[in-house]
C-alpha cells in the first residue's frame, strides 16, 4: 500500500517533469508577450516529425536526434512568430485585440503545421528509439526509467538556467524591463521587437527539448502530438498559475502527480475526467493558481 | 445542386449556429473554448428525444434547447468572472468533461427489436427521424436555413434593442457597465444560456443530418473553430462569424481543388487575412461604414 503510494507518487513526478518543461515554454511565451501561442504543441509536433524522418531515413545518433527536434521546432517557432506575433505588435491595436488576433493566428497556423507533419509522413504512428534500451533502474522496490529520470533532471537544470538567464544577464534585464512595461523598454534603447523573437526562439527550443524527451519516453510519435503538448503545457500553466515560471513547474508537477494517482485508482477515463475538474474547480475558486496558494501562505512550523 | 454541394450547404448552416454561439459570448467580452459541449448536449438531448422516446424533431429541439441553456447557466455560474484566458480554459475544462461524460454514458431502449440509444465510445446511431418523415436533402436543407435566418432575425433586432447595446457595453467595458447600474452577472449569464441554446438547437440539427454521432464529434478543435469562425469573420454584426464558415467549409472544403492541403491554406490564408485585418473581416468600423453608406443612398 505504501510502496503503491510511493511508486505513484514517483510516477506522478516523472511524468510531471515533462508537463513542466512544456508549461516553462508556454509560460516563457504568455510571461513576456501577454500571448497565448496556440501553434506551440504543433511546432513541438513538425519537430518531432523531422527528427522521425532523419532517424528512418539516417539512423543517426541520439544526440543528432534531438539537435534535430529542438532545431524544428524552434525554426517553426520563429515561422509562427514571424506570421501571428510579430506584425501585431507594431500596429496601433489594443493589446486585448493584439492578443486575440495572435491567438487565432496561431491557431490557424496549428492547422498548417499539423497538416504538413502527417502530410510528410502519413502513418498513424512512428517508432522512434528510446534514449536507453537496456533494463529498468530499479532503486529498492520502485522502478525507474531512465527517460524520465532525464526529463526531471533537465527539468531542474532549465529552471535554473532560465532563472540564472533571467535575472543574471543583460539580456534578463531587457526582457523583465519588456515584461513590465514595453513602451517605457523601447524608450530605453531595449529592441522590444528582438526580444520578443528571441524569448519566442527560446521557448520553441524548449519546447523542443520538452518533445523530444517525451516522444523518446514514449518511443513513438503519432500525429496527436501537436495538441496534447499544446493542451497538457496549457493545463500545466493554469494550475500553477499563468505567467508564472516556478508556477509552471508546480502545474507540472501537480498535473503529473493528479494523473497518476487517478490512473491507478480509477482508470484512464477518469483520469482525465477528474483532471479537468480540477482544473475547473481551480480556475473558478483560485484561478491565480497554485504557486500563489503555495507562495502566500504563511510559514508552517514543521 | 448535387447531393454532395447540398451537404456542404447544410454543413455550413449546422455550424454557423455553433459559431454564432460563439460570437453572443464573444460580443460580451468572453472568450468560451467550450461551446461545442452545448452543441452535444442538444445533439444526445434531441436524439435521445426522437430515436429513443418517438418524439417529433421540433418537440425534441425544444427540449434540446433547454438542456443546452440549462448546461450553459450552470457552466457560466462560477466562471463568468473570470476572464481572457481563464474563462477560455475553464470552459474548456468543462466541455472536455462533458465530452468524457458522454464516454461513459450508456442508455439503450429497446425499439422495433433493436437497442437504441447513446452506447458510450460506440456513439450513438439510429437517429433516423428525418428519413423517416421522408424529408430529402433538399428539405432539409430549407429547414436548416430558414431556423438560422430566424435566429439571424432575432439576432439583428436584439443587437438594434436597448439590451443588445447593453450587451456590448458590457463586453467592451464591464466595470463602466456596473457603476452605470448594468447587472453585468446577470446579463452575462443570460448570454451564455441563450448561446448555450443556441449551439443546443445546431446540435439537435447535426445529429438528425449525420444520424449518428459520437463524442468525438464534440472535441476541442470543433470549439476553437467555432470560435475563429467569429474572430475571423468579424464581430461588428451577426454576418461575421456566418463569414467566417463561409470561408472554412464553403470556399476551402466546396472547392475539391485544395483536397489534401485544405488547412494549409486556410491556416496560411487566416494567418495572412489577420495581419491585413486584426480583427476580422466585418469588424465594427467596418460595419459602420458600410451602414452609413446604406443609409446615404437609401436617402432622397
Amino acid at each position: 500500500m505504501l510502496a503503491d503510494v510511493a511508486q505513484n507518487t514517483l510516477d506522478g513526478l516523472m511524468l510531471g517533469s515533462a508537463y513542466a518543461l512544456l508549461a516553462l515554454g508556454f509560460t516563457l511565451i504568455f510571461g513576456v508577450l501577454r500571448r497565448a501561442n496556440l501553434a506551440y504543441g504543433p511546432a513541438i509536433m513538425l519537430g518531432a516529425y523531422a527528427a522521425t524522418w532523419v532517424n528512418l531515413s539516417f539512423r543517426p545518433g541520439l544526440f543528432v536526434l534531438a539537435l534535430v527536434t529542438i532545431g524544428g521546432a524552434t525554426v517553426a517557432g520563429a515561422y509562427v512568430e514571424r506570421l501571428c506575433f510579430a506584425p501585431h505588435g507594431r500596429r496601433t491595436l489594443s493589446r486585448d485585440a493584439a492578443a486575440i488576433a495572435s491567438m487565432v493566428g496561431s491557431f490557424a497556423l496549428w492547422m498548417q503545421l499539423e497538416e504538413l507533419a502527417t502530410l510528410w509522413l502519413p502513418k498513424h504512428l512512428y517508432s522512434f528509439p528510446p534514449l536507453y534500451d537496456g533494463p529498468q533502474f530499479a532503486v529498492g522496490p520502485f522502478l525507474m526509467r531512465v527517460e524520465y529520470i532525464a526529463m526531471m533532471v533537465c527539468a531542474a537544470a532549465v529552471c535554473y538556467g532560465l532563472h540564472r538567464l533571467l535575472y543574471r544577464t543583460r539580456f534578463g534585464l531587457a526582457v523583465r524591463a519588456v515584461v513590465d512595461e514595453p513602451e517605457a523598454a523601447r524608450l530605453a534603447g531595449i529592441n522590444v521587437p528582438r526580444v520578443f523573437l528571441l524569448v519566442f526562439g527560446l521557448a520553441s527550443a524548449l519546447g523542443g527539448l520538452a518533445g523530444y524527451l517525451i516522444v523518446t519516453a514514449h518511443e513513438q510519435v503519432t500525429p496527436m502530438l501537436g495538441m496534447w503538448s499544446t493542451l497538457k503545457g496549457m493545463i500545466a500553466m493554469m494550475l500553477g498559475g499563468l505567467g508564472s515560471l516556478p508556477g509552471a513547474v508546480v502545474g507540472g508537477l501537480a498535473l503529473g502527480l493528479i494523473e497518476s494517482y487517478s490512473q491507478s485508482l480509477f482508470g484512464p477515463q477518469y483520469r482525465d475526467l477528474i483532471t479537468y475538474l480540477v482544473l475547473f474547480v481551480l480556475l473558478a475558486t483560485r484561478p491565480t493558481g497554485l504557486w500563489a496558494m503555495l507562495a502566500h501562505r504563511p510559514a508552517v512550523a514543521a | 445542386m448535387d447531393d454532395y454541394a447540398l451537404g456542404v450547404l447544410i454543413n455550413m448552416g449546422l455550424f454557423s449556429f455553433l459559431a454564432l454561439s460563439a460570437y453572443l459570448l464573444l460580443i460580451a467580452g468572453e472568450m468560451s473554448f467550450g461551446q461545442q459541449a452545448f452543441f452535444g448536449v442538444g445533439a444526445y438531448a434531441a436524439g435521445i428525444g426522437t430515436a429513443m422516446w418517438a418524439l417529433p424533431l421540433p418537440v425534441a429541439a425544444l427540449a434540446a434547447m433547454a438542456l443546452g441553456a440549462i448546461a450553459a447557466w450552470l457552466v457560466g455560474l462560477p466562471t463568468l468572472r473570470l476572464r481572457g484566458l481563464y474563462f477560455a480554459m475553464a470552459t474548456l475544462a468543462a466541455a472536455e468533461m462533458f465530452r468524457i461524460l458522454f464516454e461513459l454514458f450508456h442508455w439503450q431502449r429497446s425499439v422495433d427489436g433493436e437497442p437504441v440509444g447513446p452506447d458510450g465510445t460506440q456513439g450513438f446511431r439510429g437517429i433516423r427521424w428525418v428519413l423517416e418523415q421522408g424529408i430529402e436533402q433538399a428539405g432539409y436543407a430549407a429547414i436548416v436555413f430558414a431556423l438560422l435566418a430566424l435566429v439571424l432575425a432575432a439576432l439583428f433586432v436584439v443587437e438594434r434593442s436597448r439590451l443588445g447595446a447593453t450587451i456590448r457595453m458590457v463586453g467592451e467595458d464591464a466595470e463602466l457597465a456596473a457603476v452605470l447600474g448594468v447587472n453585468v452577472e446577470r446579463v452575462k449569464l443570460g448570454v451564455a444560456a441563450a448561446a448555450g441554446a443556441l449551439a443546443a438547437l445546431g446540435g439537435a440539427l447535426y445529429a438528425h443530418h449525420n444520424t449518428y454521432i459520437e463524442p468525438r464529434n464534440f472535441d476541442i478543435m470543433l470549439g476553437v473553430h467555432s470560435l475563429a469562425y467569429g474572430l475571423i469573420g468579424g464581430l461588428g454584426t451577426a454576418l461575421g462569424p456566418l463569414a467566417g464558415v463561409a470561408l472554412d467549409i464553403g470556399l476551402l472544403e466546396s472547392t475539391r481543388a485544395f483536397q489534401g492541403y485544405r488547412m494549409i491554406v486556410f491556416g496560411g490564408l487566416v494567418a495572412v487575412l489577420l495581419i491585413v485585418r486584426p480583427r476580422g473581416l466585418l469588424d465594427e468600423a467596418a460595419v459602420n461604414r458600410i451602414g452609413a453608406r446604406l443609409r446615404h443612398r437609401g436617402a432622397p
